[in-house]
């Protein structure tokens, strides 16, 4: 069988589903989006069970409600189960009822039942099932309560068929049966039509176009107002059968918001969580993580490398599992510990409810450009690393935004990055390198800034979503849930990131080691890479001023790792080691020809174009496709490429005045 | 020019009211169907009680509360919804 679950957001459904699939899962996007496609195996029964995005109606005006609805009217799942909230019982329901249009069954399943008592709110379930007309079962995803009750349930209803239930005013329902005869179609489809939905203007014929006209003559309101108002008063029906409620004084949700919500206090308290968790993900914390797996890795790169000396490898062969993959593998794994952390941390303020306020707050702030409060996380984040703050911008609720958010967020400079900056400002600006430096971050975010309102103009006219979100209450973040949502997203990173890393540092090695002739411990000047350089320098002309191989392929080797560009620098002007010294690389002869403006324009290059593979493979990871990824990197490198060319063309300009 | 404060029974849009108050939906006049849409879907229709819960530091959002559920607005879209003052 093949069952769907949907339900609104903050409803329970991802508990919901760990629960009934346990470990046998399988994640990914949805075709051509940014959003999670997650489908398993219900334990015991073996049927499978598809997560559909949290919705709050099957209207066609978001990425989430379409999938959402083209899967249960063409995908034909043979049960929906639906999670409710018990807690906001009116308006999960709305949902409910267009589910129960369809021809497909709907078991309730009414979550968060342990929360009722607290709110004064008690429930009669069965009176709920038979007002409402199917199945109800009472859990808590939470506590793992009423799980074997909703499994038999589900197995007892295996290819139920249903008749779906007329809810509204006869007249109504009268000019729906008209429809439904017209177009031999099921409840939720002729609703559709005579609303005047966008994806049935086909079937907008005269009959409809009498009925929707009658009724509206009558209530004096649009269809889809009509509609909307009589499923709410169904719902409102249903629930004063089955529902008692008692007035309760303020909630500890409310109290909470007084702190975190506080005009004056609200702000510090936010930067103070978002300083913790820089710190600890990629500040000292993070780095230190780094570093150790770093030192491990080349701990255990030497041993291989004397392993496969003494078995009499060749030269190149040693170096292709030391330098290539084991370096590769490190690359991947040196991220691991970071993104734990980072996920440990978003998991955390998801699921206690924070990130909604956090969101609320910053709306105002945000909205001129297009984003939502939620955006800042990943460019915090990015101040330390581009690949936890790719992997954070799962955050963002809107799938536009997201995608938009993913593309921007590599401009923010990284700690890795510092080293260039470092070098170069060090040597070309000395007296006022601190002030040069803090201009490159100033000059990236008003990139970003200006990037995201250019694109939105450009290519999101439409989608201008307005704010309109749920603010869920404040809860006690479930330990089991938040390590299990760790453990999903750090698998994932490895599987779908880690193997185009591990791919592309192999690459790189194999071009840096090896001649046209497939000569192995060449010197740099004759490797493949060498010669792509000296065809790609002409690209670097209108940023430097000159032709130069040995720029192209360090920044080339930024794609590696953005740390790299200055140890390739280092290498290609004949060091052995990476230099600390500025003047002993700028006075060499491969990179005198830099001057203070070209100097500027190769950093903002290198600080703008593709990130390193590991943010890549984040990306790719994130975007849902390889073909998404590699717009991206087109648009990121463009962007550089230009911006680096105009800042050395003025640059040149302005000094030659 | 002072902003007035909207006594019980008087109409006006959801924009004007201050924390503590409620209204009652009277309906939603909009150029945007899909923002319309997704107010209506949320439960904001006609009869439907408002309570203005919180709001942000910066003025806005705002938070209201209906349907037992709090919903997160800005204020331009609430510009666009008629109530009367409860």
């Amino acid at each position: 069988m093949k069952i769907a679950l949907v339900g609104n957001q903050n409803s329970g459904k991802t508990t919901l589903f760990n629960l009934l699939t346990g470990t046998n899962q399988k994640i990914g996007n949805w075709p051509g989006v940014t959003i999670e496609r997650k489908v398993g195996r219900i334990k015991e029964l073996g049927d499978d069970l598809v997560d559909l995005p949290g919705i709050y109606s099957l209207s066609p005006y978001t990425v989430e409600e379409e999938i959402s609805r083209n899967f249960v009217l063409e995908g034909k799942p043979d049960l929906i189960i639906n999670i409710v909230d018990a807690t906001s019982i009116e308006r999960s329901l709305y949902l409910t009822t267009q589910l129960m249009e369809l021809d497909t069954k709907v078991i309730i399943a009414l979550n968060m039942a342990d929360r009722l008592e607290k709110k004064g709110i008690h429930i009669e379930t069965e009176k709920l099932s038979r007002e409402i007309g199917t199945d109800v079962v009472t859990i808590s995803a939470l506590k793992g309560t009423g799980i074997d009750n909703l499994r038999e349930v589900i197995r007892i209803n295996k290819k139920t068929h249903v008749k779906s239930k007329e809810i509204f005013k006869s007249d109504i329902e009268n000019e729906i049966l008209k429809i439904r005869n017209e177009f031999k179609t099921n409840r939720f489809e002729a609703i559709k039509i005579l609303e005047n939905d966008k994806l049935y203007q086909k079937h907008q014929t005269a009959i409809v176009k009498n009925s929707r006209q009658k009724l509206e003559e009558t209530y004096k309101m649009d269809i889809e107002e009509i509609i909307a108002n009589l499923r709410y008063d169904y719902i409102v029906e249903i629930k004063n059968k089955s529902t008692k409620i008692k007035q309760v004084k303020e909630s500890m949700s409310d109290k909470l918001d007084k702190i975190f919500l506080n005009k004056f206090i609200a702000f510090p308290i936010f930067m103070v969580i978002m300083f913790l968790v820089y710190y600890l993900s990629v500040g000292v914390v993070g780095s230190f993580t780094v570093d150790l797996v770093a030192e491990n890795v080349e701990k255990f790169g030497d041993l291989i490398d004397q392993g496969l000396l003494n078995l009499g490898a060749s030269d190149w062969s040693t170096s292709l599992v030391v330098d290539g993959i084991i370096a590769g593998v490190g690359a991947v794994l040196g991220f691991v510990p970071q993104l734990i952390i980072l996920f440990l941390c978003i998991s955390i303020l998801e699921t206690t409810g924070y990130m909604s306020r956090v969101t609320f707050l910053l709306d105002k702030l945000f909205k001129k450009f297009g984003l939502s409060g939620e955006t800042l996380v990943p460019f915090i984040v990015g101040l330390g690393c581009s690949v936890p703050a790719i992997m954070s911008t799962r955050i963002i609720k809107d799938s536009k935004e997201r995608d938009l958010s993913i593309m921007l967020t590599p401009f923010i400079p990284c700690s890795a990055k510092l080293p260039i900056i470092a070098m170069f400002t060090g040597y070309f600006f000395a007296d006022n390198s601190g002030l040069v430096s803090a201009s490159l971050y100033f000059f990236a975010i008003a990139i970003i800034l200006i990037s995201a309102i250019i694109i939105k103009k450009l290519f999101m006219k439409n989608s201008g979503t307005a704010f309109i979100s749920e603010l869920p209450e404040y809860k006690l973040p479930s330990i089991k849930y938040v390590v299990r949502d760790v453990f999903d997203k750090v698998k994932e990173f490895i599987e779908r990131a880690g193997t185009i890393i591990l791919f592309c540092s192999v690459i790189i090695w194999f071009l840096l080691s090896f001649s046209w002739k497939l000569e192995y411990g060449i010197k740099i000047e004759n490797s493949i890479l060498a010669s792509i350089g000296n065809l790609v320098s002409w690209v670097f002309y209108p940023i430097l001023g000159t032709f130069s191989w040995e720029a192209a392929v360090s920044a080339i080797q930024g794609l590696v790792a953005k740390e790299q560009v200055i140890s390739s620098m280092s290498i290609i002007a004949g060091f052995t080691e990476e230099i600390e010294e500025g003047s002993m690389l700028f006075k060499s002869a491969a990179f005198n020809f830099f001057t203070p403006v070209s100097a500027y324009a190769y950093m903002v290059f290198n600080l703008f174009s593709a990130p390193c593979f590991g943010a890549i493979g984040a990306m790719r990871r994130e975007l849902g496709s390889t073909k998404k990824m590699l717009k991206a990197i087109a648009f990121q490198t463009g962007l550089a490429w230009i911006l680096a060319s105009m800042v050395f063309n003025v640059g040149t300009f302005i000094v030659n005045l | 020019m002072k902003k007035m404060i909207l006594k019980k029974g008087d109409k006006g849009h959801l924009s004007d009211l201050k924390i503590g108050q409620r209204a009652k939906v009277l309906g939603i006049h909009m150029d945007k169907p899909d923002v319309r849409r997704h107010l209506l879907d949320m439960g904001i229709t006609r009869g439907t009680e408002i309570l203005i819960k919180k709001v942000a530091p910066m003025g806005d959002p705002v938070d209201i509360e209906l349907r037992g559920y709090e919903l997160c607005i800005r204020k331009e879209e609430m510009k666009n919804i008629d109530v009367e003052i409860l």
